[in-house]
């Protein structure tokens, strides 16, 4: 399925391509299209997250709340998805999340970015902007001081992929 | 600087032990070291390594950002105002310190 949707898109791409040149389309439009291919290709299943998931978690025992998500429906511009995540319990000066990460389960590169926080932070609640390859699983961890793991993860469809990667 | 990160604070003058939320945006190309340049070659990458927070000298938050995050990268946080202090934010790429800023917090 998912391989079927990249094939039509290169194929359209390519057919745009073929297009722009039997039209006669300025070559300097055609240079700016080449600079734009990428090696970068949507990774076939979660296995390289799944790593870094485990990695993350280590000996502890990961729960699937205390960490909330949020994502827009549609990442109608998939080179700039807003991703917000909060460590949803009350950040204390005895109970504080320590490291917080976020994967991009099918980008090339899984780890999206990493957090650390400290005691003085009082607060574990970030936002940044992904860019994502095709529909995915976008997963947040959050690790606490007391060595408990948040684990959440939610779907997002993108309009169309590989966006500047 | 040409292009100063952009940065926005809900409250420069919280009561102490408030939680303030920042927004901040700096310019960069976040080149992932996967694309092609015209001849077929590597562009090699060029992204932010990482992003500091302090409030004095006191860490609040340390970002290590990796190829998904967009160009231009834009960060969002909250931190506890403990302390009348200024909030100092670094930006760095592998080539250095890419932007400093500082905003002044005062306990009202």
């Amino acid at each position: 399925m998912t391989s079927c949707a990249e094939l039509n898109r290169r194929q359209v791409m390519i057919m745009g391509t073929a297009m722009g040149a039997a039209l006669g389309v300025s070559p300097l439009l055609g240079t700016a299209a080449a600079a734009q291919s990428s090696t970068a290709a949507a990774r076939a299943d979660t296995a390289e997250s799944d790593r870094i998931a485990a990695d993350f978690i280590g000996a502890a025992d990961a729960v699937s709340e205390g960490l909330a998500l949020d994502l827009p429906a549609l990442g109608d511009n998939p080179s700039a998805v807003p991703v917000r995540v909060h460590v949803t319990e009350a950040i204390t000066d005895d109970s504080w999340c320590e490291e917080l990460i976020v994967l991009a389960e099918r980008n090339p590169m899984p780890l999206a970015c990493r957090f650390r926080f400290s005691q003085a932070s009082g607060a574990a609640d970030v936002a940044v902007r992904l860019r994502l390859i095709e529909t995915m699983h976008v997963r947040a961890l959050a690790r606490m001081k007391d060595g408990r793991v948040f684990d959440t993860r939610g779907q997002i469809t993108v309009a169309a992929g590989g966006c500047g990667l | 600087m040409a292009n100063p990160p952009r940065i926005w604070l809900s409250n420069e003058t919280p009561a102490k032990d408030e939680i303030v939320r920042v927004r901040a945006q700096v310019v960069h190309i976040m080149e992932s070291g996967l694309r092609l340049d015209a001849a077929g070659a590597p562009i090699p990458r060029d992204t932010l390594t990482r992003f500091e927070a302090r409030l004095g000298e006191t860490l609040v938050l340390d970002w290590l950002p990796e190829t998904a995050i967009s160009q231009n990268p834009y960060i969002e946080f909250t931190f506890k105002a403990r302390e009348s202090a200024v909030l100092k934010m670094t930006w760095t790429d592998q080539h250095g310190v890419l932007a400093e800023a500082g905003r002044q917090i005062t306990l009202s």
